[in-house]
């Protein structure tokens, strides 16, 4: 699938992100450097389109990304001339070029201060919160940017983003259930996301094989790691990741059946069988080998997976049939 | 039975331009101006303070929770469940706490709950002004003509509707006048707006008119609902919500429903 | 409740339909106008006219399900002239653009029918 400006560019390749970066003269070339605010020239000149901004946007992100700072400046000139100084969402991309510009940490500190002034003003101003956390994160201040979303939670308890970012540091901190109760705030905003489904049974079964937990915590999370990658392969046919880890979650449990003690309990999330969970790790096999073939082979309809993905499915299959072999020698 | 001779008049081919046109023209013209008018007199989100932001989004949070309680296991529903009722109750998320139990302030007097009616009242006016301004132009300049024959034959009951302002007994209701014209354009000119103007535009008055019955998003914060009562609310849907998870039996689903 | 149940485990999204009836819709608003003018020209009259614009809704209405709906809906499993893979109702489908564009269809028909006629 081409990079399109069209599309936020944070998930692409450091390649993808370069190769729209390096559209950027053309971009601004071809397209009207303000448009007035006259409405009778607006008459005759080109009509504007919220996708121009939104090129605009997506355009000085990825420029900032491949350090192509002389663009991403006038990209920004031409979002201010349009909407303003004022807009939140423009005062959170002056902000980030300015974070871009910053030589060392005396400088970001100086924005930093900027931040928590424009914050004093103006309490509510989520994307200039937003910057900030992701400021104090990228400078190492971590529980100081934990804070500073829970309270950004507090006052606004339905932002997703938010959410997974909490979730996210959470995890980088290695508190797993704190993650887990942030991951699942997101699926209640976001209920039919299968790839937060396949985060969260990522995030379950990280706690589950962390040093930590032993005996009922350990099944319990491995059992809902198995219901949560397959929930998310239930929405989302052929999603590599479901995949990948119902079939990571199923050895291992298949490897441990002997020690697994039987459970019963009242809240829903017991182990299925150990037959079942042979069957599911035979379904996760083929379709991982199914999906590595096609994909390999670049077949019609099989081309949007991840390289580095479709590598590591290979690598964890032959592993798997390398043990298998050992076995049954 | 005498077949009825088909009637004809004999009119003027200037009658076309000088009032089908026109009247078309500005019908559409007019449609353009109201969308322009609506977006432009669209009023910017009020901005809110933390607190209300805090008050309105924690409330969203829990019909979220409600909602989409399917998402979650049973055990983590529980605990929020739990945690989102003693909060409702206990009024911790409201804007000011100490004010609970008195009886809202009346909407007039509060400024900001008039700016919301402003609004409404600002498109009510865009909507009505033009109509009632084109409806007297009509009457005016055009009364008393009649220009068209409709391809199709109505009873006489529409007569007096289609044919206001001409005088005649024994005129077959098919003959229409500018008016009746006017309000053919009103009801048909819909597909011409949403071809100009895209399919979301503020052109058309039938939509405005669906629009202003449906209950909007807006009316659940509105001026004189009382927060407290509605956290009240909240917390007893629930307090009574039966849970079911997706979770449960999922892989059952999985093995039964994807062949490979 | 079962109903909700199965809604709840292989969702619909909303955003989609919409924007799925919208498209119809547009193209049904439009068609209908355009064949207004064609039975504005034609010179249609009364019933014939009516019949004239059920006929060609009708038949708009299958094009779209031959070129866009069937497509990716009959190797899915569908039955044939089953849209429900990408509509809601099957009656509001079919039917759907008969109420949509009368008014604009009377409108074209009326001004051309009275321009020919004049």
């Amino acid at each position: 699938m081409a990079p399109s400006l069209l599309h936020p560019p944070s998930q692409l390749s450091p390649a993808a992100a370069l190769q729209l970066s390096q559209q950027a003269p053309a971009v601004l070339q071809n397209s009207p450097s303000t448009v007035s605010k006259s409405p009778f020239s607006a008459l005759f000149s080109a009509s504007e389109t919220p996708e121009l901004w939104i090129k605009y946007e997506n355009l000085l992100l990825s420029c900032l990304r491949t350090g192509d700072e002389l663009a991403a400046k006038q990209c920004l000139e031409r979002l201010v001339a349009r909407f303003g100084d004022g807009n939140e969402r423009i005062m959170a991309f002056k902000g980030l070029v300015k974070e871009a510009d910053a030589q060392h940490n005396g400088e970001l500190e100086t924005v930093l201060k900027e931040y928590e002034q424009i914050l004093r003003d103006n309490d509510t101003n989520i994307p200039i919160t937003k910057r900030r956390i992701a400021l104090l994160r990228s400078m190492g201040r971590v529980p100081d940017a934990v804070s500073a979303l829970v309270q950004l939670l507090d006052f606004s308890p339905t932002d997703a983003e938010a959410w997974s970012e909490l979730a996210d540091l959470y995890l980088s901190q290695g508190m797993y259930p704190q993650a887990i109760y942030a991951m699942e705030e997101v699926l209640i905003l976001a209920p039919n996301a299968w790839s937060v489904h396949a985060r969260l049974g990522e995030i379950l079964l990280m706690a589950a094989t962390a040093p930590g937990a032993a005996g009922a915590s350990y099944q319990k999370y491995m059992a809902e790691a198995l219901k949560r990658f397959s929930r998310s392969i239930e929405l989302c046919d052929d999603y590599l990741r479901g995949y990948y880890g119902l079939k990571l979650v199923t050895t291992k449990l298949l490897k441990e059946s002997a020690k697994l003690a039987k459970q019963a309990e009242e809240d829903g999330l017991v182990l299925p069988d150990t037959n079942t969970i042979e069957r599911l790790n035979e379904l996760a096999t083929a379709k991982l080998s199914e999906i590595i073939r096609h994909s390999t082979a670049q077949d019609r309809g099989w081309r949007g997976y991840d390289q580095g993905e479709v590598a590591v499915a290979r690598e964890l299959l032959s592993e798997d049939s390398s043990a298998a072999s050992r076995i049954e020698r | 039975m005498a077949q009825v001779p088909v009637q004809t008049i004999h009119r003027d081919p200037q009658l076309f331009y000088w009032i089908l046109f026109p009247i078309t023209a500005v019908m559409i013209l007019t449609g353009v101006l109201r969308h322009y008018a609506t977006v432009l007199m669209a009023s910017a989100a009020k901005k809110l303070d933390q607190k209300t932001m805090r008050e309105q989004r924690s409330l969203l949070h829990g019909i979220n929770v409600r909602g989409n309680s399917h998402a979650l296991s049973k055990r983590s529903f529980t605990a929020r469940r739990d945690a989102l009722i003693t909060a409702y109750e206990s009024g911790a998320y409201l804007k000011d706490p100490e004010r609970r139990g008195q009886a809202p302030p009346n909407p007039m007097s509060d400024p900001s709950s008039m700016e919301g009616m402003m609004g409404m009242m600002k498109n009510q006016m865009a909507m009505i002004i033009p109509n009632t301004l084109i409806m007297s132009w009509i009457n005016a300049f055009f009364s008393g003509y009649v220009i068209m024959k409709l391809p199709f034959p109505l009873t006489i009951k529409f007569k007096s509707m289609l044919q206001a302002g001409v005088a005649t007994k024994d005129m077959d209701p098919r003959w229409m006048s500018s008016i009746s014209w006017y309000f053919l354009c009103i009801f048909g000119l819909q597909p011409v707006f949403n071809f100009l103007l895209g399919s979301d535009n503020a052109a058309s008055q039938m939509a405005q008119q669906m629009g202003g019955m449906a209950p909007n998003a807006g009316q659940m914060f509105g001026p004189g609902v009382d927060p407290d009562k509605q956290f009240l609310a909240e917390a007893e849907n629930l307090a009574v919500i039966e849970h079911y998870s997706v979770l449960d039996g999922v892989e059952q689903r999985l093995l039964e429903g994807i062949k490979v | 409740m079962s109903s909700e149940r199965e809604l709840q485990i292989s969702p619909i999204v909303q955003e989609a339909v919409m924007n799925n009836s919208k498209t119809l819709y547009n193209l049904q608003s439009l068609t209908a106008s355009l064949f207004g003018v064609g039975a504005g020209i034609l010179g249609l009259e009364s019933y014939s006219g009516f019949l004239f614009y059920v006929v060609c809704s009708l038949l708009t209405t299958m094009l779209f399900y031959v070129l866009r709906v069937a497509p990716t809906s009959l190797p899915s499993g569908k039955a044939a002239f089953d849209a429900s893979r990408y509509f809601r109702s099957q009656f509001e489908f079919w039917t759907g653009g008969l109420m949509n564009g009368l008014a604009g269809f009377i409108l074209t028909w009326t001004l051309f029918y009275g321009l020919v006629r004049a």
